[in-house]
């Protein structure tokens, strides 16, 4: 058996503790159903939710926040475990509790499910709470290998952070067949994706089975991070071109729900925009988890300097590579508008070139941002960005708002905003580079 | 056994080590030594392979720690200064655990873990709870962890703080067991007298550089007779594996480069030539002095 898993069993699996859980579970579903609740199949289903989802994001994220605060990372560190056993000895050893008290609720929730819709439906509602289970826990355990690697003590908030990200990837899952498929046009629109028209619940499977195997890919890449392994970049891209590709497949609903959009109109241009929303969003999710590492910045500087480009992108973080797609992107989007207007939504298209040039200005800053405080503060970094970010994007435009009506309408002319977004992206990038070499021991 | 070359280690704002070079000698114990916050953590974190160095190289047993991590940890034991321990679980399974997680097959796993109990002295706990044993015995399991799948190289940072003069005893002897058994150590402590006992090299760290280092199975050994005698320095001189640092007629200090067993055959020899030998013994204060003078010296230098 693999050692972590076997480990994590004994302290996890002991008799006193199963026969509390199992009494704990019972009970529960005996008293509501005693009490006239709504059906044993709802009670046990939030039951299952609150062991799987919200303890087994806190368990999962434990599993190695736990080992930093109790000393034992470094000799978990130092053993010949391999990355992918490690990964899952803790994923399904941490949580083997919180699966046990979930387990003891499914019969509740499918014999219910079979009696009213049969084989088949309990069979697939038992495989989507499965993977849904999986997927939190997973993504909760992702959260915290990168937050790990910050090297703070902050261990409750990080915690904290983990469940919420573990829990945001659930309901998501929970909801993304709904979504599609849901608002005023949900009776007269069928979910399509790629051109392709699916049965939601098929699709929300399929999704979650994906998104499951990626947030396992991911512990098993963070891992090896861990155990002093390096990640090459060409994974980190080849998720991004899924995450593109797999959101870009859903421009007809944003096309709907954006119609008055010129660019909506066209499909290429739409996929392009939304796949391109997707890397941005992957951006700004990995800056803000990774460690943005000053000395690693550094090294990467110097290696460019002194030519060994190769070398340097083989170690890019994945918020690196993400800006990079990002940007990429964006500029090939730009293009398009710019150079054949007509075949993509007329004379109207080529003026979304500057907003959408003005917009990745604002996104380079935006990134920088997250760098530049990282150097002031490897405690606070991540949240002061976030709160200039918040002024920047939430106060400032009501100031702004306020103000431009009075003082200054020329603001509004459409090379103000690109001209401003530049000029403050480049002086920031301009400082933290000036400020990452400072830094220098 | 370990070669470290122009080793560069830098936190955000601080250069921890600067261009360290060194090589640790097969089965010998080495003690880091130097003030605190001179980057000895640090060196040994890297010597483990716990850390990346921002430039430079740690080769252990052969093997580059930035491109061979994982078989560089295989190759040794590591105990931090601020080690834990699976409190819930009994020293049987940490040790069991130990085993099967360095790669130790299952149907040897009972035996290894036997031995590692036995080598720290802690056979007759097996079944207590981690979390219920002293400091003491703690250190000893998290040692015996170390240990279980028999590495080449144990490397230990303040292993002694913290420990009874009984426990530290203990351990210096287990120490100079491990090595007698061929095994490499590392030691780094702050407890010089402590390191006397058992260290056969020494290395001084200051300000992320190495300040100096000089081999102690040649420490200070002095000699006092109870009347003049001119042949002293005759006698000595003819003795192999000595160098003399002083002598005259009444007393010498010399440097021993071999064990007990040398001392013992230079006490005879001296006895043996008719010298009236009142005092002869290993300076106590022999590697602070040493400390001391390579870290004046270092100093100078910089300045």
């Amino acid at each position: 058996m693999n050692p972590e898993f076997q480990r994590n069993l004994w302290l996890e699996l002991t008799p006193a503790r199963l026969l509390l859980m199992a009494g704990f579970v019972l009970f529960l579903l005996a008293a509501s159903s005693a009490a006239g609740l709504p059906g044993a199949d709802l009670v046990s289903t939030a039951l299952y939710y609150f062991l799987v989802v919200l303890w087994g994001t806190r368990a999962a994220a434990l599993s190695v926040i736990a080992e930093i605060r109790e000393r034992t990372w470094d000799f978990q560190k130092l053993n010949a475990i391999s990355p992918f056993a490690m990964t899952w000895g803790k994923l399904f050893g941490a949580t083997s509790f919180t699966w046990f008290g979930g387990i003891l609720c499914l019969p509740f929730i499918l014999i219910p499910a079979w009696r009213g819709q049969g084989a088949a439906a309990a069979t697939a509602e038992l495989a989507i709470l499965i993977l849904q289970g999986v997927l939190a826990q997973s993504v909760s355990l992702l959260t915290s290998l990168n937050l790990i690697r910050r090297h703070h003590n902050h261990w409750r908030l990080d915690t904290f952070l983990c469940q919420i990200t573990g829990i945001v990837a659930a309901l998501t899952s929970i909801g993304v067949g709904d979504l599609v498929s849901s608002g005023p046009q949900a009776q007269a629109v069928p979910l399509v994706w790629w051109g392709m028209v699916w049965d939601a619940q098929r699709f929300q499977f399929f999704s979650l089975v994906i998104f499951t195997a990626w947030a396992l890919v991911g512990c098993v890449r963070a891992m090896r991070l861990e155990l002093r392994l390096t990640n090459g970049p060409f994974v980190w891209l080849g998720f991004l071109a899924f995450l593109g590709l797999y959101e870009a497949g859903f421009e007809s609903w944003f096309a709907l729900r954006v119609a008055s959009s010129d660019l909506a109109s066209q499909a290429g241009a739409t996929r392009l925009a939304i796949a391109d929303l997707a890397l941005a969003f992957s951006a700004y999710g990995m800056v803000f988890l990774e460690p943005k590492d000053l000395v690693h910045i550094r090294w990467l500087i110097a290696q460019a300097r002194s030519g060994r480009i190769g070398r340097a992108f083989l170690a890019l973080d994945c918020w690196m590579l993400s800006f990079g797609a990002t940007v990429l992107c964006a500029l090939v989007l730009a293009v398009l508008l710019w150079r054949d207007p007509q075949s993509i939504g007329g004379e109207a298209a080529s003026s979304l070139v500057l907003p959408l040039l003005a917009a990745l200005g604002f996104f380079t800053r935006d990134i920088a941002l997250f760098v530049m405080f990282r150097t002031w503060s490897r405690e606070r970094g991540d949240f002061a960005a976030l709160a200039a970010l918040a002024v920047l994007y939430v106060v400032l435009p009501q100031i702004a708002g306020a103000a431009r009506s009075l003082l200054v309408p020329q603001l509004t002319a459409p090379a103000v905003p690109f001209a401003a977004a530049w000029t403050e992206a480049a002086l920031l990038w301009a400082w933290t580079v000036i400020r990452v070499q400072r830094r220098a021991g | 056994m370990i070669k470290i070359r122009d080793l560069v280690f830098e936190y955000p704002g601080a250069r921890a080590l600067d261009g360290v070079s060194l090589d640790v000698a097969p089965r010998a114990i080495t003690a880091l030594v130097g003030p605190n916050g001179a980057g000895k953590t640090t060196l040994l974190r890297l010597m483990a392979a716990l850390e990346t160095p921002f430039a430079g190289s740690v080769l252990v047993d052969g093997l580059d720690t930035r491109k061979q991590p994982r078989a560089v940890h295989a190759r040794l034991g590591y105990l931090s200064d601020f080690f834990g321990l699976y409190d819930g679980l009994s020293v049987q399974r940490c040790l069991a655990f130990a085993a099967r997680a360095h790669g130790i097959a299952p149907e040897l796993v009972q035996q290894a873990a036997i031995e590692a109990v036995q080598s720290v002295g802690l056979g007759d706990r097996l079944e207590q709870a981690a979390g219920d044993l002293s400091r003491g015995l703690r250190q000893r399991l998290a040692i015996a962890q170390a240990l279980v799948h028999r590495p080449g190289v144990l490397l230990l940072d303040e292993p002694a703080a913290g420990l009874d003069p009984q426990a530290r005893r203990d351990l210096s002897r287990l120490l100079l067991d491990l090595r007698d058994k061929g095994m490499t150590l590392v030691v780094s402590s702050h407890i010089l007298a402590e390191l006397e006992d058992y260290s056969d090299q020494m290395v001084i760290i200051d300000h992320g550089r190495v300040a100096g280092h000089a081999g102690l199975k040649g420490a200070e050994l002095r000699i006092r007779l109870a009347a003049p005698d001119p042949r002293l320095k005759d006698v000595l001189l003819c003795q192999s594996g000595i160098e003399i640092l002083r002598a005259d007629a009444w007393q010498a200090r010399v440097t021993c480069q071999g064990g007990a067993e040398h001392r013992a055959a230079l006490l005879a020899a001296l006895i043996g030539a008719g010298l009236a030998v009142s005092d002869f013994g290993e300076d106590g204060h022999a590697l602070e002095e040493l400390y001391f003078a390579r870290l004046n010296q270092s100093g100078e230098t910089k300045h």
